[in-house]
């Protein structure tokens, strides 16, 4: 299978600070994978360097066979990786229609035909009755599902979601991971940045483990719940884990 | 057919032909000079508002560019014989151009430091043109020779015309401030006013999109710079280059409705009208009081709506339309 995303010795300082070392993965076309790790591990970060919003001190992103470091967010959004916010962030003036018809606009500058998209995806993501609300009075979830409605009307190739279950109780998890999981069976690749072990498991087949900006960990679901590296560092010796992706 | 029966359309209609009937109606020269002030400032809040509304970058240096487009115009006319109707569009060119690089270094700054560098733009300017003597009359500025009535040289006996060239630029910059809202480009700029980062993220060249829109917004207000020197016959660079300029145009559009099609027009009708009234009533009292008066009203606006005065006018009319629903749910409740 073809990549799709070829991380290599990325690293980024903030002053002293080494948020991202030495990263190196890779993604194939259509894969989910999930990066996760504890608080101030660099994912987020990383993010940030693949998405162009940080200009990484070292290393390479290849995007479907193009090199993408040094080109900006809105490039980079224009050759398919398109990408949620950890803080949702949608204009919050905007109604629903008008946040994702400016997704659309990317691949279609005419109104009419950005209308019929925008609908598309919001239909996709379960908003249409909110349609001709302004984005502000989004509940959280609502929010999460308008950021991907807008992300996926500039029609991406590979979706970058960070956080996107943060804040939201168990039922809209449920939702939020058969939402992911109905874009990975569109054909998507992922790449999802969670905390919530239950919905990685859900969706994830690779999962990359960072702390302190290093990658300690890589593998199936069910190796990394049983790594003692990934329990020390981030699970807990408490964790007993659930449904794995192979066993559901 | 349909279109043409809308209410919005019915109203536009009524509106222009109000507009266009005027000046035959009113013959006092004090109002149509007001009326020509109305037309003219809601026109550089117009071309403001597309920058400053629609896509939030507060630019307080429009003087800059209204400047620009008065001087080009005059030196072409005194010096070359030039039609002011020619120096008008060359001025707006060389307003555009002069947007590209205070754009590239100001659009480097966000929020209120791009105000405060939008300001130093238009201050500069004001210097050049006071320094150089030879290139441009130096401070003492110079009155524009009056040659009669001579429309090919935008110079005429009565107001009327005036008023109906301040209003043809008014209708330009509502129809050019029209077809943006609709397309792309007024998603794209609404989208940077609210999120600059997130825009970027799905796909909006910000940059670009900005230098754009300063260029088109410094082209008309340029415009207006044009006529209101030929308007007044005078130009000097404390004239040109004003600081009340940059400030009315932002005030009209804020005290209007910020990133709305007909809120600087809005706002320049009722700040213009009070002011014009205020001086007429109490200029004549206690000295500064009408601009104390003047200063109260702008506050209470600002504090009580400030998303400007046009929501007024949408909420009235859907408190109207819309009352008795609200009236049952609220006994409902």
């Amino acid at each position: 299978m073809a990549e799709a995303l070829v991380v290599r010795n990325l690293s980024k300082r903030f002053g002293g600070l080494r948020a991202v070392q030495n990263l190196s993965f890779s993604i194939n076309e259509g894969e989910t994978v999930a990066l996760i790790g504890p608080n101030g591990a660099g994912k987020t970060t990383s993010f940030h360097l693949i998405t162009g919003f940080h200009r990484p001190d070292e290393g390479s992103v290849t995007a479907f066979g193009r090199e993408i470091v040094g080109l900006r967010p809105h490039d980079i959004c224009a050759h398919g990786l398109a990408r949620t916010f950890q803080v949702a962030r949608p204009f919050g003036g905007m109604t629903v229609l008008a946040n994702v018809m400016t997704g659309a606009f990317l691949r279609d500058k005419r109104p009419e035909v950005a209308c019929a998209k925008a609908y598309e995806a919001i239909e996709f993501v379960g908003l249409s009755a909110k349609a001709h609300t302004p984005a502000r009075d989004l509940t959280t979830i609502d929010q999460r599902r308008l950021e991907m409605a807008r992300a996926l009307a500039t029609e991406p190739r590979l979706l970058l979601l960070d956080e996107v279950m943060a804040g939201l109780n168990p039922s809209e998890i449920d939702q939020a991971v058969a939402l992911v999981g109905k874009l990975s069976k569109r054909g998507l690749t992922i790449i999802i940045v969670e905390h919530v072990m239950r919905a990685i498991m859900a969706v994830a087949r690779h999962i990359v483990v960072l702390d302190h900006g290093q990658k300690i960990a890589e593998g199936g679901p069910k190796e990394i719940v049983k790594n003692q590296e990934v329990v020390r560092a981030y699970l807990g010796s408490g964790y007993v884990h659930v449904a794995t992706a192979g066993e559901t | 057919m349909q279109r043409l029966c809308s209410p919005a359309f019915i109203g536009l209609a009524a509106l222009a032909g109000v507009l266009i009937v005027l000046p035959l109606v009113v013959t006092s020269h004090f109002a149509i000079d007001i009326c020509i002030r109305i037309l003219l400032f809601a026109f550089i809040g117009v071309a403001w508002n597309l920058m400053g509304g629609y896509a939030k970058q507060l630019s307080l240096g429009h003087a800059a560019y209204f400047g620009l487009g008065a001087y080009t115009s005059t030196i072409m006319q005194i010096k070359f014989g030039i039609s002011p109707w020619i120096g008008m569009l060359a001025g707006g060119v060389v307003a555009m151009l002069a947007s590209l690089p205070i754009g590239a270094v100001c659009f480097r700054l966000r929020g209120p430091y791009f105000a405060i560098a939008t300001i130093a733009t238009a201050q500069v300017l004001m210097l050049l043109f006071l320094k150089f003597r030879d290139f441009a009359w130096g401070a003492e500025g110079t009155t524009i020779p009056n040659l009669g009535n001579t429309p090919l040289m935008m110079q005429f006996e009565a107001k009327a015309p005036y008023y109906y060239i301040a209003l043809a630029m008014l209708a330009l910059g509502l129809a050019i401030t029209y077809r943006i809202e609709r397309s792309w480009m007024g998603f794209y700029l609404v989208a940077i006013g609210e999120d600059e980062d997130a825009a970027e993220a799905v796909g909006v060249n910000a940059p670009q999109v900005k230098r754009n829109i300063y260029m088109i917004s410094a082209f008309l207000t340029a415009l207006a710079g044009t006529f209101y020197v030929q308007y007044i016959y005078f130009i000097d660079p404390n004239t040109a280059f004003n600081f009340n300029i940059s400030v009315e145009a932002a005030l009209v559009s804020i005290v209007g409705g910020i990133g709305t099609l007909w809120g600087p027009v809005i706002g320049t009708v009722l700040l213009e009208v009070t002011s014009a009234l205020l001086q007429s009533w109490l200029g004549s009292g206690l000295g500064g009081v009408q601009l104390t008066v003047y200063s109260l009203i702008l506050i209470s606006v600002i504090l009580w709506r400030p998303t400007g005065l046009l929501g007024v006018f949408t909420d009235a009319y859907k408190w109207i339309v819309r009352a008795p629903p609200a009236r049952e749910a609220a006994i409902d409740g």
